[in-house]
């Protein structure tokens, strides 16, 4: 599943309003019209090329008429508006539409061809434009084109007057709409029919996606806006000359698509601000100009192939690796009392092969009546969401907590290396040693759960007991993991490397419960977790030795306890109910009634008595089992 | 029409259809083997006329032909490998190879064009014809430089055609074009064998180039009217086989030869397209060809 | 004791940025020939791949005969204090080089090249042992072990049956003069008479001297054949058997997946 949220919920609706708002705000800074002029260019460029994206980037199709069909745009609104006379503004109109018929019929050879061959015919597609526009020289000028385009006015006021102010905000309300509508186009179920499109023909197909249905509109909607943008164009520089099809502009929009960054929509906008500004500034160095350029193009194509937005993505990466490191130094200064205080203990910090980890450990005492339990807590969570248990517990067991690596006040890991299951249960095993503690009882929460399996299957004999909470438990990664929960929830976002606010409150929500005075500490949390841990961890999936849990399980080698929610939002209850367990508590899996996802949290009196009961229970079954 | 113009047309259309498969048969090299679209292939063809000028012509170091025609072809194999591996090279075994040559290919005939401005000025130039005089058979006169364009290109694509299918190299680039993985695991040298293809690729466009060179004149963009052309012929005639471009050449330029003369100038490139489309529409991988990608 | 044929240490791969498979660690002394067992989609056949050079590994090496045929590249990732960004060094290792090192692997349904004839891809395959020579004898050798192919040398190789490609690829293996064979899956989906003809011909390369790690889904046909078996799951070798301790094909699969549920 692919988890799309709406715009406004992502971290893009405001660097979007800046954008605007600075491109707004430019005409009141500087008055020069050159520079007006670079923008208004900018902005056509930025629709052209955006538009492409739709059916280049996100249909796939390698379709070179692109250009051709902004072309037509310009021609439509000089024939309309020039020999016509029709009203400018309803010619730029109308030359959409033009485009879209062009596209249109473009689509039958393009319906039945695939990669290379899209190139080639629709290189050709637009050379026969091409070639019509110079054999009918009566109605589009022939090779010298069209000149004196009228231009937009209203009420007689000329919008070339004030240094081009009225050009400058039409080219920018135009930009703004046609992006947005292209935005809105590639987040609707077409737009979600065009990349399923793209990324497996067949499949889609199989799946009800109408081939030439969907691609008939990708290419007859990304030549609208293109044909709009030609209109636009047109009225602006108000000459249409066939030069419009030479490679030069086909170089010019197409650097912009592919240095921008495919599929991005947000990347060709940005480039064509660059490539355009770029261009212009190095005007004076005559040929050297175009050579320079296009190496430079190159080398961006080279060294990041995902264009500028793939540059934007590494600068983001950067960022939220030097903040999470920064996170980490600011939490062990400033938050240990309240950390130290949520818990009643000290926390110290242990050296590991994996860094150093933050341990809570009530030490042993004589009062001690039960074994020791090690909590292991769940992705993106920390120790302190054991904080119930801990004081429930504290009396008559040793309990030891800790903070995996990337989260709470433990080190960030090095991700290839640690952030994924087999490290964590390392971990576990180095500190429990470290610590000279023997036969426990193993508590994973989610992920932890896993942890859990996959610690004490090392050496069943070893441990007490095991108890998962909120863990699917799987045969055989990934298809396993797919059934044991709930491909509809939120779950997706456990393994996503960024969150944005929105869905890191949406997903600690679901993991937890809704943000409350009480859950805030697990909230914030989540936003310090290394992004990478999650997605490390999730890529590493497919190496964990699953059917060596799985047999544990089955063959009842550890005492078991199942303590779900009865209502967890991400797992699969059936299938968790119907795996074979071999020494289960109560001979069944064990629901607690409105745990959720954190039951231990959310009802730690239940969840704390019912995992007393399983103590004591384990202690006999180990016994008669030996 | 008299039996002499349509004598002069059908030559006409003969010679056109030896440069276009010459340049087809280039692009197909590159298309088949590496599995791109060369956009430079235009600015080949018009280096490689420049390099011929340069080194065969009177105004450059009047080498004379033999030179001049060497010259091309090794000039331009190796700057063919050394564009490879800068514009080329760098993608391979990225998923979006194709895209992605399309604008280094582009940006790399930007260079090459600018390049050539740089050093040999706006100024167009010509090569003189390879043969002079003029080859009479009975009432009949043809041009000797025409004959000699038309039996040079046959021998050099029967050259290449031998190349391709008798020796162990050219089979073994033929293997590589149809399934890398396999090769790679036979211990075929890919890397060096895709040099090969491009460089053999590029020599072919220097060669149309210098013919080109000797019927029209020389200047940067020369090359761009004869890669559509090319083009058209690629996508006619399909890339199944190699000599399927060569036929498809033909029927190209005798369409053009003699729209051209019933139809006049702005009208023949507008039927090629058109028929083109149709082509493909009615039978998407060419008239000779499946739709395999493969030398 | 002489250096192991083929040592793989530490190797982990996968197609990035999944991994597939960690930590393998094999060793194969000179003469002796391994099999592979394990359920499909498990990283087998990325192993291989990844072995004979076609994808890069991600740490390890595969050392031949003790020459190294995996540059040192290795993933890994750089820490500073708390700042850990991750660093890609994988290099990718050369197939050209593994294959004329003499470790041919003829991968899982090859489809070799379609529009070429039998002979001409005979051809071209012993461009790997023309330093060695021998290549007449070699020819000879393979026509002897598939008389099938003489009769269809100038059919084109998408004429072909599923099995006489399988033929095809193994017969220009054997022309490259291999040191170690890796065949992967030779007999999946073919017809019954075919797979008979290949599980003799492949007998008979290993008695001509050839080692070979073979996977195949059929026990029996893997027991003939090799001295151990590695089981592989969950992309690890989850154990060895000597080939005195290689239950039946039905042990083996309980063995794997468990008793079949009640």
């Amino acid at each position: 599943m692919r988890y799309d949220p709406p715009f406004h919920r992502t971290n893009g609706l405001i660097p979007a309003v800046l954008f605007v708002l600075v491109l707004a705000v430019v005409p009141f800074v500087f008055d020069g019209s050159y520079i007006r002029h670079l923008i208004i260019l900018s902005l056509v460029f930025a629709i052209v090329a955006a538009s492409w994206d739709l059916s280049f980037g996100f249909g796939g199709l390698l379709n070179f008429a692109h250009v051709a069909l902004f072309a037509v745009g310009i021609y439509t609104y000089g024939i309309l508006a020039k020999t016509y006379g029709v009203n400018p503004w309803l010619a730029i109109l109308l030359a959409g539409p033009a485009a879209m018929v062009f596209a249109s019929i473009m689509v039958l050879p393009v319906l039945r061809l695939d990669g290379m061959y899209v190139i080639l015919v629709t290189i050709a597609f637009s050379q026969i434009i091409y070639q019509g526009v110079i054999s009918q020289s009566d109605i589009t000028g022939g090779t010298s084109g069209m000149v004196t385009l009228p231009m937009l006015q209203i009420d007689g006021y000329r919008f070339v007057k004030d240094g081009k102010i009225g050009y400058y905000y039409t080219a920018l309300a135009l930009m703004v709409v046609c992006v947005g509508s292209i935005y809105l186009i590639t987040r609707s179920a077409l737009g979600r029919a065009i990349i399923a499109l793209r990324d497996n023909k067949y499949y889609a197909m199989s799946r009800g996606v109408s081939e030439w249905r969907t691609r008939l509109a990708t290419l007859a909607l990304s030549a609208f806006f293109a044909g709009i943008a030609g209109g636009f164009y047109g009225s602006y520089v108000r000459v249409a000359s066939p030069d419009i099809f030479g490679i030069g502009s086909l170089t010019l929009v197409l650097s912009i698509l592919l240095v921008g960054g495919l599929a991005t929509l947000w990347g060709p906008v940005i480039a064509a601000f660059v490539i355009i500004l770029l261009s212009e500034s190095l005007g004076w160095m005559g040929a050297w100009r175009d050579i320079i350029i296009a190496l430079m193009i190159v080398a961006v194509m080279v060294f990041y192939p995902g264009g500028l937005w793939g540059v934007i993505q590494e600068l983001r990466e950067t960022f939220a690796t030097l903040r999470a490191a920064l996170m980490v130094r600011m939490r062990r200064r400033f938050e240990r009392a309240k950390r130290e205080g949520m818990l009643g203990l000290r926390e110290e910090m242990v050296e590991t092969k994996h860094g150093l980890i933050a341990v809570a450990d009530t030490g042993a005492s004589h009062t001690h009546t039960g074994p020791p339990i090690l909590l292991l807590h769940g992705n993106s969570a920390c120790k302190e969401a054991f904080q119930n248990q801990f004081a429930h517990f504290r009396d008559r067991h040793r309990v030891i907590a800790f903070d995996l690596p990337g989260h709470g006040a433990s080190d960030n890991g090095d991700p290839e290396e640690t952030y994924n299951v087999i490290a964590y249960a390392d971990i576990a095993e180095e500190i429990l040693t470290q610590k000279g503690i023997t036969n426990p009882i193993v508590l994973g929460w989610s992920l932890g759960g896993y942890n859990a399996l996959e610690l004490t299957a090392r050496n069943p004999q070893a441990y007490a007991g095991v108890v998962t909470t909120g863990t699917a438990p799987l045969n055989m990664a990934p298809d396993d993991f797919a059934k044991g929960h709930d491909a509809k929830s939120h779950l997706i976002l456990a393994g996503k490397q960024y969150l944005t606010g929105a869905e890191a409150t949406t997903f600690a929500s679901h993991a937890t419960v809704p943000k409350s005075e009480k859950s805030a500490f697990l909230h914030r949390n989540l936003r310090r977790t290394d992004g990478r841990a999650r997605f490390y961890m999730i890529t590493k999936l497919t190496v964990v030795d699953w059917p060596r849990h799985m047999r544990m399980l089955r063959e009842g080698q550890i005492p078991v306890a199942v303590m779900n929610g009865h209502d967890d939002p991400f797992l699969n209850h059936d299938y968790i109910a119907g795996l074979q367990y071999g020494m289960i508590w109560k001979g069944r899996t064990t629901d607690i009634p409105n745990g959720k996802h954190a039951p231990f949290f959310n009802e730690p009196e239940a969840f704390n008595a019912a995992l007393e009961a399983f103590i004591d229970w384990a202690a006999e079954a180990r016994a008669e089992g030996d | 029409m008299s039996f002499e113009s349509f004598l002069f047309v059908l030559t006409g259309g003969v010679v056109l259809g030896a440069l276009y498969a010459l340049m087809a048969a280039g692009l197909a090299v590159v298309w088949t083997t590496l599995g791109i679209f060369n956009f430079s292939h235009g600015a080949f063809v018009a280096l490689g006329a420049y390099i011929g000028w340069q080194v065969g012509n009177v105004d450059g170091f009047a080498l004379g032909h033999v030179l001049g025609l060497s010259a091309t072809v090794l000039g331009m194999f190796a700057l063919g490998i050394l564009f490879q591996q800068m514009f080329i090279r760098p993608f391979e075994r990225k998923e979006n190879i194709v895209a992605a040559t399309v604008i280094t290919t582009l940006a790399g005939a930007t260079v090459l064009q600018n390049g050539m401005l740089l050093i040999w000025g706006p100024r167009s130039k010509q090569i003189s014809g390879i043969g002079e005089g003029s080859l009479n058979i009975g009432p009949l006169a043809f041009s000797w430089n025409e004959v000699a364009l038309i039996v040079l290109v046959a021998f050099i694509l029967g050259a290449v055609g031998w190349f391709l299918s008798r020796t162990r190299t050219g089979r073994s680039m033929r293997a590589v074009s149809q399934n890398r993985q396999a090769a790679e695991l036979m211990g075929l040298n890919v890397p060096l064998l895709y040099a090969l293809a491009f460089g053999l690729s590029a020599a072919m466009a220097g060669v149309a180039g210098y013919f080109v060179g000797s019927v029209r004149f020389i200047n940067p963009t020369m090359g761009a009217d004869p890669l559509m052309k090319a083009l058209i012929v690629v996508i006619f005639g399909g890339i199944a086989r190699f000599t399927s471009p060569i036929y498809a050449a033909l029927i190209v330029g005798l369409v053009e030869s003699f729209t051209t003369f019933y139809l006049g100038l702005y009208w023949a490139p507008a039927v090629l397209f058109a028929m083109m489309m149709i082509v493909l529409t009615i039978k998407p991988a060419g008239l000779f060809g499946t739709h395999q990608r493969t030398l | 004791m002489s250096a192991p044929l083929l040592e793989v240490r530490g190797l982990s791969g996968g197609y990035d940025p999944i991994q597939i498979f960690s930590q393998i660690d094999l060793t194969l002394s000179a003469g002796e020939s391994i099999g592979f067992f394990g359920p499909n989609g498990h990283g087998k056949s990325t192993l291989m791949k990844t072995i004979s050079g076609v994808l890069a590994p991600w740490t390890g090496e595969i050392v031949l005969e003790g020459q190294r045929l995996n540059r040192a590249g290795e993933r890994g990732s750089r820490r500073w204090r708390n700042f850990n960004y991750d660093v890609v060094t994988r290099r990718r290792m050369d197939p050209k080089k593994v294959a004329r090192a003499g470790l041919i692997h003829v991968p899982e349904g090859s489809l070799l090249f379609p529009e070429m004839t039998v002979a001409e891809t005979m051809d071209v395959a012993p461009v790997a042992a023309a330093g060695r020579g021998k290549s007449a004898d070699r020819l000879a050798q393979v026509h002897d072990l598939f008389p099938r192919l003489r009769e269809r040398l100038d059919s084109k190789i998408r004429y072909l049956s599923g099995g006489e490609r399988q033929m095809v690829a193994i017969a220009c293996g054997l022309l490259g003069d291999p040191k170690l064979m890796i065949l992967d899956e030779p007999t999946l989906g073919l017809s019954p008479k075919l797979r008979i003809e290949l599980c003799q011909a492949i007998a008979s390369i290993k008695a001509a001297g050839v080692p070979l790690i073979l996977i195949d889904q059929d026990v029996n046909f893997l027991t003939e054949l090799i001295d151990r078996l590695y089981l592989f799951d969950h992309g690890r070798i989850s154990g060895v058997l000597e080939k005195a301790d290689i239950p039946s094909h039905e042990k083996l699969m309980a063995m794997l997946f468990g008793e079949p549920a009640a």
